[in-house]
């Protein structure tokens, strides 16, 4: 093999501390400073925004301004130090 | 002493063989719709995945179908609760859909 294999649950660990960008189930994504998780993957967030997409693909963000516990069924993917504007910046046709 | 020897021999396996993905491009559907695309990094026993380089298909507002647009996302951890398929991207090719030309026809 020739990188180390990167564990899942370690990735997620080095994100403790840092911005962090969740994809749920559907379209709503949330964006937060990761103070912890548990084996569930429930996240604790803290200056969480919720972006969630209308019918028109609009996106609006939602500040919740407090620390949140995000239930871990309904996330799908996570992605460490980035944020939709970042990925917006750099988004293509490919 | 033989029932523990039984537990060893019958140890559950993945059915998924991801060590052959290992550092190739894959492709991940999952629950909910999502569709990505990214190197595979790592995996663990419950199919938690890490993606390098991961691009998500952006899909249309209204029909909900993956589009040939996409946003990167870089590195990311794909829940394994939430994926429903993991296919290696090298040999696959996009077709034409036959379902569509044979309702033309009629």
């Amino acid at each position: 093999m020739s990188s180390k294999r990167l564990l899942p649950l370690e990735v997620i660990d080095q994100a403790i501390g840092s911005k962090i960008w969740i994809l749920l189930r559907g379209q709503k994504e949330v964006v937060g400073i990761l103070r912890g998780f548990d084996d569930y993957v429930n996240l604790v967030l803290e200056d969480a925004i919720e972006y969630s997409m209308d019918a028109h693909g609009v996106s609006t963000a939602t500040p919740l301004h407090t620390e949140i516990l995000l239930n871990g069924n309904q996330i799908t993917v996570l992605v460490p130090n980035e944020t939709p504007e970042g990925s917006a910046a750099a988004a293509a046709v490919h | 002493m033989s029932t523990s020897t039984e537990k060893t021999t019958h140890r559950k396996e993945s059915i998924l063989e991801l060590a052959k993905m290992m550092d190739t491009v894959v492709q991940v559907k999952c629950l909910g719709g999502r569709e990505l695309k990214g190197t595979l990094k790592g995996y663990d026993d419950l199919v938690n995945l890490v993606l390098e380089d991961c691009i998500e298909y952006i899909r249309d507002a209204e029909t909900q179908m993956p589009t040939d647009r996409s946003r990167k996302l870089g590195l990311a951890v794909i829940r394994g609760t939430q994926v429903s398929l993991v296919a290696p991207q090298e040999g696959a090719e996009e077709i034409a859909n036959p379902f569509v030309a044979a309702e033309d026809d009629e």
